[in-house]
């Protein structure tokens, strides 16, 4: 049972022309010259109970903008949606007793109060039975080690506490899906690692249905087992993560440290990255033999150190999006082309 | 219901956290008083003008002041800032309605007013200047009635201030304009019955007397019994246009936000 369902849905927004200057103040008042701009366009995807799938794009992708129509605030311009059954913006604070938010960059939390007030306040306003919410209150405050802070007020937490909070907060109710939008921004490695673990923990003991937009891939790799891209509004990649790096495999990068300078060498089936006499970057094409090239190169040169660098997840998202821009370049290219 | 409750406590324990500021306002409160006294003083010395004497005015003075202290018009402030900062959205994602959720928060803040300044200013500037007793014993009721009708009144106003931002993004023109109009048309500054008649029918045609100048003058029995029920009824009326030209608007207010995203 799909808990969450999108079919061909595009979403425009008007944007009204805006002269400049003193005088173009005046026309902005009477303008009524407006351009459309697709924030989303024509994005069809479906995910199950239970599954944490992970949102990615660049800014203005279009992340922020199906979040909101996820949560019933917008309505598409065009296209169905569900959510639990339901059409989002018709039902919305019905859909939204049953959905928790963590916009890393709000706050759900009262900045004078102890965090302790604001989650007593979410009980009242979610309806949440007293011995549920002091299960869950006691397991979330253990989990994700809140005993020191809980009674402080939220303005004197560290960013690190108050997203931890955040996340609480926004489970006490025990929500079907839990939207979180960048929620390890500006964390340090420990606090990010706390929260990845603490989902993981959720989503699977819970089934609560993760949807996750970040810029740290890692957050991904340890959470969402399925990722969606979206570029310029449109849905680029809907698959597993696993699946993308195989797809995307550059090959390897091999860093050579030479005992002495040597000129720019050449090596077949590599090219030179990065070239600092002493030390030069090479990037080996998929099956590559690199052992084989390496130790024919060792003959002639000697060589001191050599590192290879697995490509990440982020090399190979990096590479993506400088394969669509490309291809948008090339596409405009072409129509200018055509225009002459 | 608990939930509007539960907020409203919340609120008013969030104006504790700030209770150090309450000296200051009602210093500034008393100051104010002293000043329009002062002034009433100068203007009446000790004749009587439309039966109003100077007694009378220290009486309206303190009332007027007192009132202004529990009158819920800058909700606005609240609106502008959750547009401004985007804020609005964490309203919108939980099952809560923003119009209830507003008052409930405004009533919290004002439960702390009442409690902190607006009864420490009332019996500091009685002690003072001296403050009448209520007319008669009859008009207590009225009285209580006409106040809640003044904050059901403001917080009205104030909220259709506020759902205007959702098209012009700022209201300061607007919350300028129509807070000029309250200082004026509420008599709280200069009472009603020393306008001329022109005026005092373009005052009567408002609803801004309620804020200020028909609990004073119910309390200073200055109004007869009929006129009494008479401004009690036309004030339930203002209440009801007010809130439903206020579900409109934000019913509209919602509608573009779900289109045009804000």
């Amino acid at each position: 049972m799909d808990i969450i369902s999108l079919q061909s849905v595009t979403k425009e927004y008007k944007q009204y022309k805006r002269y400049q200057g003193f005088w173009g103040s005046f026309r902005n008042l009477v303008t009524q010259e407006y351009t459309i701009h697709r924030a989303v366009e024509d994005v069809s995807f479906s995910i199950a109970k239970g599954e944490a799938v992970g949102l990615l794009g660049q800014n203005g992708a279009g992340k922020s903008t199906i979040i909101k129509m996820l949560t019933g605030i917008l309505v598409p311009t065009s296209g169905h949606i569900l959510v639990r059954g339901n059409n989002p913006h018709k039902k919305r604070r019905e859909n939204n007793r049953h959905i928790g938010v963590v916009f890393g960059q709000r706050s759900q939390l009262w900045w004078d109060l102890p965090v302790i007030d604001s989650f007593d306040l979410h009980r009242h306003i979610y309806k949440i039975p007293l011995p549920l919410y002091k299960e869950n209150f006691d397991k979330y405050v253990e989990l994700l080690g809140m005993e020191t802070f809980i009674s402080q007020p939220v303005r004197q937490l560290s960013l690190g506490q108050r997203m931890r909070a955040e996340i609480a907060i926004s489970l006490l109710h025990e929500p079907d899906i839990l939207f979180l939008d960048e929620p390890t921004i500006g964390l340090d490695i420990l606090a990010k690692d706390r929260i990845r673990e603490f989902l993981r923990t959720i989503n699977q003991e819970k089934k609560v249905t993760i949807i996750l937009t970040t810029h740290d891939m890692k957050d991904i790799e340890e959470i969402c087992p399925r990722l969606l891209i979206l570029n310029k509004g449109k849905l680029v990649y809907d698959g597993e993560v696993k699946h993308l790096k195989d797809q995307q495999d550059v090959g390897k990068r091999v860093t050579i440290e030479f005992a002495d300078a040597v000129p720019p060498v050449t090596i077949p089936e590599a090219q030179l990255m990065k070239d600092e006499g002493k030390r030069k970057q090479y990037q080996f094409s998929r099956d590559a033999s690199v052992f084989e090239h390496l130790s024919k190169l060792a003959s002639r040169y000697p060589i001191v150190d050599v590192k290879m660098h697995e490509n990440d997840i982020e090399d190979v998202i990096r590479s993506l999006y400088q394969h669509l821009d490309d291809e948008d370049s090339r596409d405009l290219s072409e129509k200018k082309v055509a225009r002459i | 219901m608990m939930a509007y409750f539960s907020q409203a406590m919340k609120s008013f324990s969030r104006s504790m956290a700030y209770r150090a500021e309450v000296w200051i306002q009602i210093g500034g409160n008393i100051l104010f008083l002293f000043i329009q006294i002062s002034i009433w003083k100068a203007l009446l010395g000790h004749s009587m003008t439309n039966g109003v004497g100077i007694q009378e005015m220290v009486t309206y003075s303190i009332l007027n002041t007192s009132l202004s202290i529990i009158l819920m018009t800058h909700v606005y402030n609240q609106v502008d800032e959750s547009l401004r900062t985007g804020g609005i959205l964490m309203h919108l994602v939980k099952p809560l309605r923003y119009p209830l959720f507003l008052f409930a928060d405004e009533a919290g803040k004002n439960m702390y007013s009442l409690l902190f300044e607006l009864i420490p200013t009332l019996l500091v500037g009685a002690l003072l200047f001296g403050l009448q007793p209520i007319s008669e014993s009859d008009h207590i009721i009225p009285f209580a009635l006409s106040v809640i009708i003044a904050m059901f009144i403001s917080f009205g106003i104030g909220y259709l201030i506020a759902l205007i931002a959702f098209w012009f993004m700022t209201t300061f023109a607007l919350r300028w304009t129509v807070e000029g109009l309250i200082k004026v048309f509420s008599g709280s500054l200069i009472p009603l019955w020393f306008f001329p008649p022109v005026w005092i029918d373009v005052a009567h045609m408002l609803p801004f007397k309620f804020l200020g100048f028909v609990p004073a003058a119910i309390y200073m029995g200055k109004m007869s019994s009929t006129e009494i029920y008479e401004n009690l009824a036309i004030g339930l009326f203002w209440i009801v246009l007010l809130y439903g030209l206020g579900s409109l608007l934000w019913w509209k207010a919602l509608r573009r936000l779900a289109i045009q995203g804000g």
